[in-house]
């Protein structure tokens, strides 16, 4: 902790300087002026309105396309210029003196996507919802979806070593966040704290995080959050694109490379992208050792197409996702005695440390596949409204292989789990009344899991069926939206390999949301969001009977169950002036029946010796806490960004605190924004603090006995205490070279700046190694319009 | 007419996917592998190798499930020398695999420790392996006057790292019973 110090004071040296440097030019009084012009046919586009951001001043082109803005002062500003039908511009731009600029605006992809069209989606009003895309994006290319969903605030990810992250949305992970890909409900085997996601973050042109609850369209289940990867639109106009994104890793030293192609068909209203990724990365080094064994090697690829015609369209998307991860090697271990002994040393032991850099994956690994098919048909009706029809298939396979207990043991994995899910959607969109939209819908969707070899879960079948309503209403400065769900799940065929038949499960519930948005002036928001959700007992929780390796403690499932329900209300507001963007959301979830392992007693006799053992209980749960960022622009090219998010959760039956939750972090950053010079623009530079509280609030007993001093045992419900409190030192660099069609964006990332030797509550295996050290990433894009 | 052509092509792509998706292998009835259900200790006459005793812990499904269906207690008599085996078995399939072979045959890569609190019991002689590193699937134990305690035997698993004076924290454990021992 120490050690940060003289960062605070380098930082504060830097502030000065660049304050300084930057104070000098301070005119009001340029002009920006140009046209907008249509990027296919290259005619004027009338209307568009073209909007400096961060002074909040808008002008609209006139007939000929174009435009002026007056008494602009120097130094960078954001615009954006959109038009009806049409992909909004952005763009960062320097102003020196007077200029004029040309804008070609693309068509709007295309009706498919329902996001853009009907907006029932993407604004959920009332909810706290925070994205990444864009620049925030770029930077966090290379990244899994979980590291790169953990830049916004109130998210933290839950760790399985250095390549597995799950993303936590305010403490809540799992089976309570919904991940929505590409419109799809990601059906992969998320029971488990060391499955992480299977998506390709390169697939998304967005990443949002909706906070709230509750899910009307997507379904019961998100208790914690849903988080919505959204793939950019196909092409709506003729022509040809080509993208290659490639980013380099010093401290594992990996690789990435991924590209796609898209293109519209000139006779045809068809439209398709292929898309790849490859990455390959070694082993993992801390700040004193490396981590044996912790490569991984991943292949991505994804199809989509769209076939559009006048009042319907198919939309195609297919997508495979395939990864080998390498396990580290010493946080293999035996029995308790082995776990105890790493903890007491704290790191590995010197014939796992002395092993050096190795691109080879060994035992123990995990390799992970998943399939995804979507197809979607839309038909707008006569009288304006809208059906759609979205069928989805996944599989998803995952194999788990440990450690061989003899050279000539068979190469089959130890446990090995297919999950089979198909699912079909059909909903309205409508008006029921002038100023309402309305969305009506019924889903259905069946799944099947298999597995082999060890028991952890056991086969079963599974069917979903749901009907729901979505209301939204626009009045003066109100913005409301209402939403109710009916959801019935059936759990059946529950059987295990030895022969085992448990009960079927039938759940059903209902979610029922209300959002308000209220708009105070043009620069403040507000809204408020109450919401009720509910979730069925997972597979795992019901039937799971075993040990879990890495964790060293036996889970054992309780088939009676009942669902949880949660009630959430969420408070929020949005402040954007000239200078400054602040954003507060507080939030608190009262969740009944709250699913979670409890310890019992006495550990169970194994003939690895005893475990500690957990049974699934169910309590009442309380999780109350605040995210907030704000953005100070302190001039024109420096500003100061910090982000806050603080969480309490207790179980209030026994009124302990929960474990395992995220503790309170504050993030503060410096960015200092050059002039752009010729060719080379939106240069900057950022340098980052990330301070992360130790977590002090844990359960004060448990089932794992430790001998004190003095003779007498303390009862505690972890094997180690959490770590200590740490800063790290991130920054990052960004140059765009605008070429004479296209532009290249140039990224460099620094993760761990000060090499800092530190543990994380959050990843399991802090009780075997410290995290990764310094990280250098370099991340290049070349776009290739054709 | 091409507007045909199209959705027969689009629907021929949606029935491949499906195919392709749907294509999977049913589920088989394959068990956990390399389970180790059954530790024996058999406690025999030094030099006639007549077995005395024996003694058996068994947890016949594995970890969790049921709980173990035996687990003895091990009774020595005083001032007596004993040779010992131990024996590793998989009895969740039949006819029960003897896992004892594996280790011999892998024994560079194994290693079993006794550790006992009882006073009076000392164990050595353990058996090498091809390295001429102890293994232990043998061992001498001798008694002296009686007392209580307990004797734990440990299999550890050291692929590639197994080294002469290695500590029983080295390695992964795969077993690790800690039998009631009483000498009378």
């Amino acid at each position: 902790m120490h050690k940060s110090a003289p960062f605070h004071s380098c930082l504060l040296m830097l502030l000065v300087l660049l304050v300084s440097f930057s104070k000098a030019q301070n005119s009001c009084k340029l002009a920006f002026s140009g046209r907008v012009l249509d990027y296919d046919t290259h005619q004027p586009l009338q209307g568009a309105i073209v909007r400096v951001h961060d002074i909040n001043i808008t002008n609209t082109t006139d007939t000929s396309g174009y435009f002026i803005i007056q008494h602009l002062c120097a130094g960078n500003h954001s615009i954006s210029i959109s038009h009806i039908g049409c992909t909004t511009i952005s763009e960062h731009i320097h102003f020196k003196k007077n200029m004029y600029h040309v804008f070609e605006l693309p068509h709007l992809a295309n009706q498919l996507q329902e996001v853009v069209v009907s907006g029932f989606k993407k604004t959920q009003v009332g909810q706290l919802q925070q994205d990444i895309r864009e620049q925030a994006l770029e930077m966090s290319r290379g990244t899994t979806l979980g590291e790169a969903l953990s830049k916004i605030t109130g998210v933290t990810v839950l760790q399985t070593g250095t390549n597995i992250f799950k993303p936590v949305i305010n403490g809540l992970h799992s089976n309570r966040v919904l991940i929505i890909n590409n419109g799809i409900r990601q059906e992969g085997q998320q029971w488990g704290s060391e499955h992480a996601p299977e998506i390709d973050p390169y697939i998304a042109n967005k990443l949002t995080v909706i906070k709230g609850a509750s899910s009307i369209q997507y379904g019961g289940d998100a208790i914690g959050g849903v988080v919505l990867v959204e793939p950019k639109l196909l092409p709506n106009a003729v022509g040809k694109y080509a993208e290659l994104n490639t980013a380099v890793f010093r401290n594992n030293r990996m690789g990435v490379l991924s590209g796609f192609w898209q293109q519209h068909l000139k006779r045809q209203p068809f439209s398709y992208r292929v898309q790849a990724t490859i990455k390959r990365g070694g082993n993992a080094r801390t700040p004193n050792y490396w981590l044996a064994n912790s490569g991984l090697a991943e292949a991505n690829l994804s199809v989509a197409a769209a076939y559009q015609m006048k009042n319907s369209g198919h939309d195609f998307f297919y997508s495979l996702f395939n990864t080998k991860i390498g396990i580290f090697s010493g946080s293999h271990i035996g029995n308790v005695t082995d776990m105890l002994q790493a903890i007491n040393v704290g790191e590995p032991p010197e014939y796992i440390k002395k092993e050096g850099f190795s691109y080879v994956i060994n035992r123990p690994y995990q390799q992970v596949r998943h399939h995804l098919f979507k197809h979607k048909y839309y038909q707008i009706l006569p009288n304006k409204s809208r059906i759609n029809v979205v069928s989805a298939l996944q599989y998803n396979s995952r194999d788990e292989f440990d450690t061989k207990r003899f050279a000539s043991s068979s190469n089959n994995p130890q446990l090995s789990l297919q999950l089979f899910s198909a699912s079909t959607e059909m909903n309205w969109e409508h008006k029921l009344l002038r100023k309402t939209k309305s969305n009506w819908g019924v889903t259905a969707s069946y799944q099947q899991n298999s597995y082999q070899y060890r028991y952890f879960i056991p086969n079963y079948q599974s069917m979903n069926a749901a009907i729901f309503f979505i209301e939204k209403y626009q009045w003066q400065k109100w913005q409301v939206e209402a939403g109710i769900r009916h959801d019935i799940k059936w759990l059946s065929a529950i059987t295990s390999n030895t022969g085992k038949i448990y009960k079927n499960q039938l759940f059903r519930g209902t979610n029922g949301t209300v959002g308000l948005n209220y708009t105070h002036s043009d620069v403040w928001q507000s809204s408020l969001h109450i919401g009720t959700a509910w979730r069925s007992p997972h597979i795992n929780e019901l039937f799971s009977d075993g040990l879990h390796h890495g964790a060293a403690r036996i889970e054992k499932g309780n088939s009676q169950l009942q669902p949880e329900r949660a009630y959430s209300l969420a408070l929020g507001s949005q402040l954007q002036t000239n200078h400054w963007q602040l954003s507060v959301g507080l939030f608190t979830k009262s969740i009944q029946n709250f699913i979670y392992l409890n310890p019992v007693y006495p550990p169970e006799l194994t003939i690895r010796g005893a475990f500690p053992t957990f049974a699934y209980t169910q309590t009442n749960a309380l999780l109350y806490g605040l995210d907030a960022n704000s953005e100070w622009q302190i001039n024109h090219h420096l500003s100061l960004l910090t982000k806050l998010s603080l969480l309490r959760a207790k179980n209030t039956t026994t009124n302990e605190w929960l474990i395992a939750m995220p503790s309170d972090r504050l993030e503060q950053a410096i960015k200092y924004h050059f002039s752009d010079a010729g060719k080379w623009k939106e240069p900057y530079i950022q340098l980052a603090i990330l301070h992360v509280w130790k977590q002090h609030r844990i359960p004060a007993s448990g089932n794992i006995p430790f001998i004190q001093p003095d003779g007498t045992t303390k009862w505690l419900a972890d094997y180690a205490n959490p770590p200590e409190a740490y800063f790290l030192l991130n920054a990052e660099a960004s140059i765009t070279h605008q070429g004479r069609k296209n532009k290249q964006v140039i990224g460099l990332v620094i993760n761990n700046l000060s090499n800092t030797v530190y543990k994380d509550y959050l990843n399991s295996f802090r009780y075997f190694a410290h995290e990764m050290g310094t990280n250098i990433a370099l991340k290049v894009k070349f776009p290739f319009q054709l | 007419m091409k507007m045909q052509q199209t959705q027969k092509t689009v629907l021929s792509i949606l029935c491949a996917g499906m195919l392709f998706t749907a294509c999977k292998k049913e589920a088989t009835s394959a068990n956990e592998e390399e389970l180790i259900t059954t530790i024996k200790i058999v406690l025999s006459h030094p030099t006639t190798k007549a077995p005395i005793d024996s003694f058996i812990f068994k947890d016949a499904d594995g970890i969790g499930g049921n709980a173990p269906s035996k687990f003895d207690t091990i009774r020595l008599q005083t001032n007596t020398s004993y040779l010992c085996n131990v024996y590793f078995l998989n009895e969740s399939v039949s006819p029960a695999d003897n896992i004892t072979e594996e280790i011999k045959e892998e024994g560079a890569d194994h290693q079993l420790y006794f550790t006992t609190t009882a006073a009076t019991l000392n164990i050595d002689s353990l058996n090498t392996d091809a390295n001429n590193l102890p293994l232990g699937l043998t061992s001498r134990w001798v008694t002296q006057a009686a007392s209580n305690g307990t004797t734990t035997v440990t299999l550890k698993h050291k692929p590639g790292i197994k080294a002469s004076g290695d500590l029983i924290s080295k390695g992964e454990t795969d077993i690790e019973i800690a039998f009631p021992t009483i000498i009378r």
